[in-house]
């Protein structure tokens, strides 16, 4: 990304921010939903600890609680990547702002990624919001989190996969968007999969034998996991290989594909000149 | 020094998308096709304010939107400053300032100086020059007092003066303005109307496109108008050129007294003469249409003094754009 490139993706996080706080109270709101959720999963999985007990990973030391922590933050993660690029051009598109900016001497791909910047950090920071919270809540439990910083490098390498992974999905869905005017399905039917079958609430072992073999074909599954092992066990990339091939495989073929699909309906949009049309 | 805009045999269809049903049951009827544009060609030179008129749906929109890189030409080419729209959109989009009048271009919760900060931005304007172009554009456009405040806050007038500043951030030569009037009131649009004539075209030299169907405001503001109509350019020229193509006959009014008996045909070399008697205060309004250049003028003055008339007074009328337009697109809304 070149410095002018990054002083406008700047700009547009910038821009968004003064949105977000112009609304007085909204983050009065999300910090008061990050402690709600967090503490939602913090009461309900002291009761299905039990029940879980033998198809819980013993990895993550047999705690429910930082399983469901270490699997809403990655799905948060994917969630965005899924939803923002495709979610922002739609309510620029509404709102009657995206012509203002198509027209100014800017690259439209970097209009698309700067309007879904301010989401990924927003989200980073709820997720570590996420994490403290939850950390401070299980230090009144008998099984308080504890981070093996040891495996941050895997977790990380894993993390960046799966978001990569999901950029390549969410940019389709903006193309969709762009193109039909309606993407959300596509993203509905993946979001509303991860968030059942890729062991992000529960582990993937309690779902039925027939069901399981869907869960491998989730990009999440591989993260939620794998990012459980090398933060709450502090498993290394050699041990994660497995998860890394997978994800990187994904990686390697939604990005491109996502890029793609993303040209072509725009070339498409400006030819039939429904760019800016809902 | 190239054209400010270069249009050449520009044409644009849309294809019309069909349902999914039409496709799943009538797989083998084509898709409709729309001519938005057909064979337009014209240049605006730098510095002059040119008029794209035309009814509802002629194109002027989608032209614009071609010139701005928005939409891609079926066929022809456009090109601004000299960069063609197709294969140099970013120079073409550096050369141009896009003024529409959509309200809800702008973040209406964030003020009017930090919507002009953002758009500065993606007009490549350097961090260290950001805040003085847009104070210096909000205090030649008269919007310091409310600048801090929120948009939504702002009258018509300042929105669409908004729309100007924004447009103007990276300094382009050509303007595209879109309907710029058409919110405002008649005392914000003669302000506006007086911004781009007064100090955006003779102050600062910029190029001027200007759509309307205000044919009033293309009048008081355009050197040269292209009339179109259902995607063909129908007219192209000056104003006087404009009155040239209405008035295949020149028309003129006469104020006489003391006329007696008709005017006769052949004292008009085939014009048409009507007279109205008036309501009784002994004027009569003599309203003729003459072939132009000749010297029917003077006979028919001839005519009406050897009638015994007095002429008080006798006014050439010109066409109005009104006129011209409605001739050209064939009746309101060039519905004939």
């Amino acid at each position: 990304m070149t410095a002018g490139a990054a002083r406008k993706a700047w700009a547009f996080v910038w821009k968004d921010f003064l949105i977000e706080v112009s609304y007085k109270s909204a983050f009065i709101l999300h910090l008061g939903g990050v402690i709600f959720s967090v503490g939602l999963w913090f009461f309900f999985s002291g009761f299905l600890q039990e029940n879980l007990k033998e198809s819980m990973d013993a990895l993550t030391g047999g705690n429910l609680f930082a399983f469901i922590l270490f699997g809403v933050a990655p799905y948060s993660y994917q969630q965005v990547s899924l939803t923002a690029f495709g979610h922002r051009f739609r309510e620029e598109q509404v709102t009657g702002t995206l012509e203002a900016m198509l027209v100014c001497p800017t690259r439209t791909p970097l209009v698309i990624f700067g309007s879904a910047l301010f989401d990924f950090l927003f989200t980073s920071f709820r997720v570590v919001l996420y994490v403290l919270v939850g950390i401070v809540f299980s230090r009144f439990t008998a099984r308080p989190i504890v981070l093996h910083w040891e495996g941050a490098g895997a977790a990380i390498l894993i993390f960046t996969l799966m978001v990569a992974t999901s950029v390549g999905i969410g940019i389709m869905a903006a193309a969709f968007v762009m193109y039909f005017k309606k993407g959300e399905v596509l993203v509905t039917l993946i979001s509303s999969a991860s968030g059942l079958l890729g062991g992000v609430f529960f582990p993937t072992g309690a779902l039925p034998d027939s069901i399981q073999p869907f869960s491998r074909l989730l990009p999440i599954s591989y993260t939620t996991d794998g990012v459980r092992r090398a933060l709450l066990t502090g498993e290394g990339i050699p041990a994660l290989l497995p998860h890394i091939q997978v994800l990187f495989v994904f990686a390697a073929v939604l990005l491109p594909l996502g890029l793609f699909v993303f040209r072509a309906a725009l070339r498409g949009a400006r030819r039939d000149g429904t760019l800016v049309q809902y | 020094m190239p054209d400010a805009v270069t249009v050449e045999d520009l044409g644009k269809t849309f294809i019309k998308r069909r349902s999914l049903r039409d496709m799943l049951t009538r797989p083998w009827v084509p898709a409709e096709r729309v001519t938005a544009l057909d064979e337009v060609s014209f240049t605006v030179a730098p510095g002059e304010i040119f008029g794209l008129l035309g009814p509802n749906g002629a194109g002027k929109t989608t032209l614009l939107k071609v010139l701005a890189c928005l939409v891609i030409q079926s066929r022809g080419r456009a090109l601004v400053h000299g960069h063609d729209t197709r294969h140099a959109e970013l120079r073409v989009k550096s050369s141009i300032g896009f003024v529409t009048s959509d309200e809800r271009s702008f973040y209406w919760r964030l003020s009017g100086r930090e919507n002009l900060h953002f758009f500065a931005r993606l007009c490549n304007l350097q961090a260290g020059r950001v805040k003085d172009r847009c104070q210096d554009l909000l205090e030649r456009l008269e919007l310091t007092d409310k600048a801090d405040h929120p948009f939504m806050n702002y009258s018509s007038g300042m929105k669409q003066r908004m729309a100007v500043a924004r447009a103007l951030l990276h300094d382009p030569p050509v303007l595209c303005m879109d309907e710029p009037t058409r919110s405002l009131d008649p005392v914000a649009a003669k302000h506006l109307r007086a911004l781009i004539q007064g100090r955006l075209n003779r102050g600062e030299g910029k190029t001027i496109l200007l759509a309307t169907h205000n044919l009033a405001e293309a009048e008081e503001l355009c050197s040269r108008i292209a009339i179109l109509h259902r995607g063909r350019l129908r007219r192209l020229g000056t104003l006087a050129e404009a009155r040239s193509w209405a008035l295949a006959r020149e028309r003129y009014v006469l104020e006489v007294s003391g006329l007696n008996g008709a005017v006769a045909a052949e004292e008009l070399d085939g014009g048409r003469v009507t007279v109205d008697r008036g309501a009784g205060d002994g004027l009569v309004t003599v309203r003729a249409e003459l072939e132009p250049g000749g010297p029917a003028l003077t006979r028919l003055i001839d005519g009406l003094r050897a009638r015994g008339a007095l002429i008080v007074s006798c006014s050439r009328h010109e066409a109005s754009l009104q006129e011209i337009f409605d001739l050209t697109v064939g009746g309101p809304e060039g519905t004939a």
